[in-house]
């Protein structure tokens, strides 16, 4: 059978090729750890770093804005988008850095809310999730 | 091919093996404009012959409810797990799971995840949200594009919350707006909001219009 | 007579060459998307459906095209058949478990079909690859050197 077999085993090769292209064309586009890109996440330590030239999103749901926030951060979250957004440019600025948060519960919030800001509101800004939510700055900040 | 991955990952994986059969375990719903919720009725039925018991139901996301109504599940019995997902202000497809555990004595545990797509159509389209000018741009006018689904919308109402900036619209189609917003000066920063709403309708939708008063940062494009 | 009979199975082996470059074409440009599409169903690890995002359409293209332009044209048809056969076998293992699995192996023009109607199409390809292969297997006599032709 290998006058079957073997044709079989190029093709399979051959498509490896442009797949292979494809992953480098689009290793910024695509992380193989997490659906969100490396070059859109920001660690804790480096948000923080920023300062006074980040502004923070927290895309939680309002209870949990409520109960307990990043000291600063501003909440908009996709429950009340059309009331939030405004009020959230009331304070933007194209130069700042933007770094979107939400927690374990709230899921994917903060990718969503990153991508609505890039795609709707058209922001200039560099905008980034920050790698581990809430809870992963709880955690970091707490030990300082 | 989609289907392809999709099913050689269902063969893969352990999937189910309880005697609960499930009718559907993706459901697509479209909710009407304007609803608060999107609700799929996930229905079930006991083809063992031992009683089904479920053990968790579990919304990956918080803004996601699901509950089942009977536990446990006699042989031949049917039910239903209800998921509600708030919409608030989404727009697009949006996917919710859920994960239902269940055991019975005959087949010891089984997980089953159900998937709810809810396609949301929002009654109007305001892009982009922001128009912005930078410290000493030529303050020409610059456009936000108003979108509802076809035949909905006749006219809509356009207020400015701040008279350092001018805006007027006009009709470009079906349920389709062009609105131009032009700042009176760009050598100080001013903010204003421009509230727009449908004909008939009291929901407000709004865009924001501003002047940094700041020339341009570095590597930003203004828009 | 025999010219009609070349031209039939030269359409059939088009058509079906051509389905499956039109499913991966439609799936090669966008492999975000696509992967997210996967990722969906939330039934495999996302580095896994990252890879066959990459992997599966190309896959589809090189087979279809080989079967199309006649190179590779057996390595071609054996790996679509062996596409096939998995979609089907697994389409109706998980039907029997009680499982739907509704989804666009078409793109959107199936995202409403019933599962007899998929059931219907995928039997329709495999009558078509196994009646190819088939031909290809019985018409040309196997000799050295024939490998891929």
């Amino acid at each position: 059978m290998t006058f079957v077999v073997r044709p079989a085993l190029l093709l399979m090769a051959l498509a490896l090729l442009p797949a292979i292209g494809e992953a480098i064309y689009f290793r910024d586009k695509i992380s193989w750890q997490s659906p969100i890109p490396a070059s859109e996440v920001v660690t804790v330590d480096l948000a923080e770093s920023w300062g006074e030239n980040a502004i923070w999103i927290d895309a939680r749901p309002d209870e949990e804005f409520a109960r307990e926030h990043v000291p600063g951060a501003i909440s908009l979250n996709e429950d009340r988008w059309n009331e939030l957004l405004p009020q959230f440019l009331q304070v933007w600025s194209p130069e700042k850095k933007i770094v979107v948060y939400c927690s374990v519960q709230s899921c994917n919030a903060a990718k969503e809310v990153a991508t609505r800001l890039h795609e709707e509101a058209k922001l200039p800004n560099d905008i980034r999730v920050l790698q581990g939510g809430w809870e992963k700055w709880k955690k970091v900040t707490s030990r300082r | 091919m989609k289907c392809g991955a999709l099913i050689l990952s269902v063969f893969l994986c352990a999937s189910a093996r309880a005697e609960l059969k499930w009718e559907q375990t993706t459901l697509e719903v479209h909710p009407a404009f304007g609803a608060k919720q999107a609700v799929g009725y996930f229905k079930y039925e006991n083809a063992g012959k031992t009683p089904v018991i479920i053990n968790l139901v579990h919304a990956s996301c918080g803004c996601t409810a699901a509950h089942a109504l009977r536990n446990p599940i006699d042989p031949g019995e049917k039910g239903e797990i209800t998921v509600t997902f708030n919409i608030g202000d989404r727009k697009g497809t949006q996917i919710r799971d859920v994960t239902v555990q269940s055991s019975d004595p005959d087949h010891g545990r089984a997980t089953t995840t159900l998937l709810l797509k809810a396609v949301i159509a929002p009654p109007l389209e305001v892009q982009p949200a922001l128009v912005y000018w930078n410290g000493g741009e030529d303050p020409r006018p610059k456009t936000i594009m108003v979108k509802a689904a076809k035949g909905t919308v006749n006219s809509i109402k356009v207020t400015v919350s701040d008279p350092a900036f001018q805006a007027g619209f006009e009709p470009v189609g079906d349920s389709e707006f062009k609105i131009k917003v032009q700042p009176k000066q760009t050598a100080k920063p001013d903010r204003a909001t421009i509230t727009i709403q449908a004909e008939g309708s009291p929901k407000i939708f709004s865009a924001t219009a501003i002047v940094t008063g700041k020339p341009a940062p570095p590597n930003a494009a203004s828009r | 007579m025999i010219r009609v009979v070349r031209i039939v199975w030269w359409t059939l082996g088009v058509l079906v060459g051509g389905i499956f470059i039109y499913a991966g074409a439609s799936k090669a440009f966008n492999p975000v998307r696509f992967a997210t599409d996967i990722d969906n169903y939330k039934l495999l690890p996302w580095s896994f459906a990252v890879g066959i995002a990459f992997y599966l359409p190309w896959l589809e293209i090189f087979s279809g095209l080989a079967v199309v332009l006649r190179k590779f044209y057996r390595g071609g048809l054996l790996i679509l058949t062996l596409l096939i056969l998995v979609f089907l076998a697994v389409t109706i293992a998980a039907k029997v478990r009680g499982l739907d699995i509704t989804c666009g192996c078409f793109g959107h023009a199936s995202e409403h079909w019933s599962f007899p109607q998929h059931l219907a199409v995928d039997l329709a390809i495999l009558i078509g690859l196994v009646a190819l292969f088939g031909q290809e297997l019985v018409g040309k006599e196997y000799r050295p050197g024939n490998e891929g032709r």
